[in-house]
């Protein structure tokens, strides 16, 4: 076993991720290029082009103040996805630094940090977020992290649940045995060991976050218009079902596209790691 | 105990001396004693053996020099490492001997490894912890380390990680590890269970090199009989958290003292015995 040989790419293992991969991965890139890639500014008006359905010159349209869709779509991408990866990391960040402390130290600081995530657990996740947006105030940044909130105890009971069973692991009595201190315990032998499943379920949390924040901002507690979101458009769309349903479609369907992909990529990822699904 | 001691003769101190050790585990129903007044010396340079069945306390006492004992367990009587006291020394103290002064080689190499680290990078930890040397001469210890252990090729080896490795050579990073710091003492608990016979006998042959040539004490664990007699000075039999015995390894097999000792010896299958059982 000096050098196993490389084992030919297993399609059938990958296909989840590299198809979720590949729509997320245009969306972020849009999202990134948007200012580039967008045929118009999404704020220019023009009354004369209003509710206008797909043409040449407007590949989805416009709506109601003569906007275009496209350009409004992919700008609209670009919030969802930075709400998107900073809430992810609110709660991957908090939630493992959480769980792994609850885990190592056990005792009195697991009761009391545990208790305080079931706490949190216990709201349904939209009624939290809108209570805290409305401590916080509405903002884009405050929907963020409230977001972010929502997410830690997910995070932290899934780090505790694997940091649990790493710290039974020989390696970490082994580190003790070489007179490792626990903050190095904690950073070298339990962070590595824990981390994927913890990035498996950040996956899952970005299409979540953009639920979420598509949702708030459709409540009009995200995104305050002029700035385009697809929680927001959709809001209005709805207003103008009848006339012109692809005010609702697009940003519907840029929702479900994105979910999806985001979903794809977290479960493809969660079986490839998974040592029981591995080489069938 | 009166009996010849070699390795005794001549050393001012044991590099271990346990006295009066005792093992309490707090339960519901009242203290659980799991290692009940055991004296035992590990004098420089011998290789001694603790030796006894399952939940006879030999791995709680081994733990113990270690102060690695699992929570809630109670530690009372001495324990001194080459004259320096163990058991109230503060918990930083404690960690700068460990790996430093006094090491331990585990039983599952596989298990004892990190798997998301380089074999070489680990073994390199304890100067990473107790010398704060530069990388690139921790790294060039590293390879005389595993060189030392005899693993072929260490420049290479010493980059793959732990699944890389067979199971020897990963018991040989694991000595290697506990090498490093040339520490007054270490203890190996069970170290060769999980291998095969022929990879055992060259991991023991190791360990005595390694004894002859750094003089390091050992402390060796184990309920293999065999495995005593090859590689030990010195026994130490264990029962019910008890020493039943100790003396000198061919006194032992030859002479047991011990009622309990002798059904050891004779619970182990001897070729012989079944030959003669045949009749």
């Amino acid at each position: 076993m000096t050098t196993a040989a490389r084992k030919p790419f297993n399609w059938r293992r990958w296909r989840l991720v590299v198809t979720g991969g590949t729509i997320v991965g245009t969306i972020m890139l849009l999202a990134i290029l948007a200012p580039w890639v967008a045929p118009y500014s999404p704020f220019d008006l023009n009354v004369a082009q209003m509710l206008k359905g797909p043409s040449a010159a407007h590949l989805l349209g416009t709506d109601e103040l003569g906007r275009d869709v496209l350009s409004r779509v992919i700008h609209a991408a670009r919030l969802s996805m930075m709400v998107a990866v900073l809430a992810s990391l609110v709660g991957l960040v908090f939630g493992t630094l959480i769980g792994t402390l609850a885990a190592y130290f056990g005792g009195i600081v697991d009761l009391v940090l545990m208790r305080l995530m079931e706490i949190l657990f216990s709201f349904p996740a939209i009624l939290l977020a809108i209570v805290l947006m409305a401590s916080l105030g509405t903002s884009i940044f405050n929907a963020m992290i409230a977001i972010g909130i929502i997410f830690i105890p997910g995070f932290a009971r899934l780090a505790r649940a694997t940091a649990e069973s790493v710290l039974r692991q020989q390696y970490v009595e082994q580190a003790r045995a070489i007179g490792m201190s626990h903050t190095r315990i904690l950073v070298r032998e339990i962070l590595p060991n824990i981390l994927a499943p913890l990035l498996v379920e950040a996956a899952v949390a970005f299409s979540y976050a953009v639920l979420l924040e598509s949702a708030l901002s459709f409540l009009g507690l995200g995104a305050q218009p002029p700035d385009p979101s697809w929680g927001n458009m959709l809001n209005t769309g709805r207003g103008f079902m009848g006339v012109a349903p692809w005010l609702s479609i697009v940003p519907g369907a840029a929702i479900f596209l994105t979910v999806l992909g985001f979903n794809m990529l977290g479960d493809g990822l969660r079986d490839a790691f998974d040592p029981q699904l591995r080489d069938e | 105990m009166s009996e010849f001691r070699p390795h005794a003769q001549g050393a001012a101190r044991p590099a271990l001396a346990i006295r009066d050790l005792t093992v309490d585990f707090q339960r519901r129903s009242g203290a659980l004693r799991t290692v009940d007044k055991v004296s035992l010396d590990v004098w420089p340079k011998e290789i001694v053996g603790v030796i006894g069945e399952s939940g006879s306390g030999k791995t709680m006492t081994a733990l113990s020099a270690m102060r690695l004992l699992p929570h809630g367990a109670r530690i009372g009587g001495a324990i001194a490492l080459g004259g320096r006291d163990l058991v109230d020394i503060g918990e930083s103290e404690m960690r700068a001997l460990r790996g430093d002064r006094i090491a331990l080689i585990p039983q599952d190499a596989m298990q004892s490894l990190n798997p998301t680290m380089r074999v070489g990078r680990q073994v390199g930890e304890p100067y990473e912890f107790h010398r704060k040397q530069s990388y690139g001469a921790i790294w060039s210890k590293v390879v005389e380390l595993l060189r030392a252990v005899k693993i072929a090729d260490p420049e290479t080896r010493a980059r793959d990680y732990p699944h890389q490795f067979s199971g020897g050579m990963q018991q040989r990073a694991m000595i290697a590890m506990g090498l490093a710091l040339d520490p007054e003492l270490i203890i190996a608990d069970e170290p060769t269970t999980a291998l095969d016979v022929t990879v055992q006998a060259r991991i023991l042959k190791l360990l005595r090199d390694i004894r002859d040539e750094r003089g390091s004490a050992i402390l060796f664990i184990t309920h293999e009989l065999g495995i005593v007699a090859e590689l030990c000075d010195w026994v130490y039999v264990m029962k019910d958290g008890k020493v039943v015995e100790d003396g000198p390894v061919k006194r032992i097999f030859e002479a047991p003292k011990a009622d309990y000792t002798r059904m050891l010896l004779e619970a182990t299958p001897s070729i012989h015995r079944r030959k003669g059982a045949k009749r």
